[in-house]
């Protein structure tokens, strides 16, 4: 673990969160010593977007990742996406390194990422499509993701025709299609307007408490990190950095109230805190 | 009685004639469809009717009759179809080769980095100038007519089907790998698919270079088709004759423009505007 991470421990033991939130050596994912230096040019000075990241995520698990705009969190997420390689380090999932992108790693876009040509249904239905599941598999699993997303009635229409937070809840369930071991959601929430964020954050919630799925967040929102996740990484800027690993003391069955205990406030202050400080 | 106050205004009134981009009323949008094709009309009627020098445009129904005879002879349709075979062979292997080579350039840094240079070089050099080599090398028969449509337009369907593919969204290609996309299926069902509206476009913008091209080749060496009806009329003097296959050309390349812009309609609802 990098110097200066310590594990913040819950302050009071009243309410333990119920799954899988210690379990490292269980961890479905795990990040090792990653670091990403993007090589400087003749004007331009070498950019350290990442430096000796660790972390890991549980099976079962909701880990957020809260860091400023531009500290790297969205660039550790795509590497271990395998969308980028990373300089240094690993990403392991059950113990496998990443070398590319992957069926078994559902990532969420901030926006866009959509097939614009493809219906509701279609677009949730691709990933099964490749993996060639059969016609009705396909249609019994896209009924109840779009059952699960509040999205049957709107099956057949086209992205460009659906709101914001629709679109983000079909990117859900299309990532969520074939049961991947990892939920990567990058930002997912940040182009929607703050009603829609939080309605969309109650219903992330839902949906991870149903599927029990794996889930990295990254975000810069931090109530919506504190809200979401059992566990929050704190990334500071420039180089990129984990300064703090946060366990977070509520319970699965936490709801909005939550955001006024004062446990809630401390939480956040404390993280602005660490992120105003560089 | 109160005098009237002029009241003092800001900002531009808007107008509804000349407003940047803000839609007409349907009624007047037709009204001046209608405008634009009687003042053709008008103009030429007018060219029709001065007798000065050597300068001699037919009246309109003179061209329609010069259409007639051209029906009853049966030459306007085998001139049709002969010319419009040519494009359809011609254009569709141009348009196959700047599907398959624009997507691969607009997707793979590799396939980009070898060819930009060599088609750089070959886009430059005027189709036409090379229509004695390929009668030299092909003969005077199909061939070199094919030939020169295909050389005129290869090169611009290739380099903007490629801008095509290159505006391809990143997000979609890498969500596309996340649900498990091979490199393959991502050209295929993705780039492809969403290049499928701007190839139709590139289609119908280029296909004016493949009937220039179809001329071209058609004035040189022909036994038949419509440019080279054209050819035969100027040493008969016949205007009339010209003039209505200067119309015929207009028409083939309205419904073709028209049906291109039906398949993209049909193919790519997702894309309308």
């Amino acid at each position: 673990m990098t110097p200066g991470t310590d594990i913040v421990e819950a302050t009071t033991s009243a309410a333990t969160p119920e799954r899988g939130a210690e379990a490292a050596q269980a961890a479905k994912l795990t990040v090792r010593e990653l670091t990403k230096r993007y090589p400087g040019r003749r004007r331009t000075p070498e950019v350290v977007a990442l430096d000796n990241v660790d972390l890991h995520v549980g099976a079962g698990e909701f880990v957020a990742l809260v860091g400023t705009s531009g500290c790297g969190k969205s660039t550790l997420l795509r590497i271990v996406a395998g969308l980028e390689q990373p300089t240094a380090g690993a990403v392991r999932v059950d113990g496998e390194t990443v070398v590319g992108p992957g069926p078994d790693r559902g990532m969420v876009f901030q926006n866009y990422s959509l097939f614009p040509w493809r219906t509701v249904a279609g677009n949730v239905a691709f990933g099964m499509e490749l993996a060639r599941w059969s016609r009705a598999k396909r249609s019994a699993r896209v009924d109840e993701l779009l059952g699960i997303m509040g999205l049957t009635e709107h099956a057949e229409r086209l992205p460009r025709e659906l709101s914001g937070g629709m679109r983000q809840r079909v990117a859900i369930a299309r990532a969520l299609a074939t049961e991947p071991d990892v939920l990567l959601l990058d930002e997912p929430f940040g182009a929607l307007d703050a009603q829609t964020r939080l309605a969309m954050q109650e219903f992330l919630r839902s949906v991870w408490l149903r599927t029990g799925a794996t889930i990295l967040l990254v975000t810069h929102d931090v109530d919506e990190a504190i809200y979401l996740a059992q566990r929050v990484y704190v990334l500071q800027a420039s180089p990129g950095r984990i300064v703090e690993e946060i366990v977070l003391p509520f319970t699965s069955q936490r709801g909005p109230a939550i955001k006024r205990t004062p446990r809630f406030l401390d939480l956040r202050d404390e993280i602005h805190d660490l992120l105003l400080s560089t | 009685m109160a005098a009237t106050v002029e009241l003092r205004t800001r900002g531009r009134r808007p107008s509804r004639l000349l407003d940047l981009r803000r839609d007409l009323p349907e009624t007047l949008r037709w009204l001046l469809a209608a405008a634009g094709l009687l003042g053709v009309l008008g103009l030429w009627l007018w060219a029709a009717g001065r007798e000065s020098g050597s300068v001699r445009v037919p009246t309109p129904a003179a061209t329609v009759d010069a259409l007639r005879e051209q029906w009853r002879e049966g030459t306007l349709w085998s001139d049709t179809r002969a010319s419009s075979s040519r494009i359809l062979y011609g254009y569709s292997i141009s348009m196959a080769i700047g599907v398959v080579a624009g997507i691969a350039i607009g997707s793979v840094r590799s396939v980009e980095a070898t060819l930009e240079a060599p088609i750089g070089f070959l886009r430059y050099v005027p189709a036409n100038a090379l229509t004695p080599l390929l009668l030299m090398w092909l003969g005077i028969d199909e061939a070199p007519k094919i030939t020169l449509i295909v050389l005129g337009t290869v090169f611009f369907n290739v380099l903007m089907t490629a801008d095509v593919a290159r505006s391809v969204p990143r997000e979609l290609i890498e969500a596309s790998y996340t649900l498990g996309a091979r490199r393959l299926t991502v050209l295929r069902r993705v780039i492809l698919r969403h290049s499928v509206p701007g190839i139709i476009d590139v289609a119908r913008i280029n296909l004016a270079a493949g009937w220039l091209m179809l001329v071209v080749a058609e004035l040189l060496a022909a036994q038949d088709g419509l440019a080279f009806r054209i050819v035969k009329a100027q040493r008969g003097r016949r205007v009339d004759t010209i003039f209505a296959i200067l119309i015929v050309f207009g028409i083939i390349g309205m419904l073709s423009d028209l049906a291109l812009r039906w398949l993209r309609n049909a193919t790519s609802r997702w894309a309308r505007p």
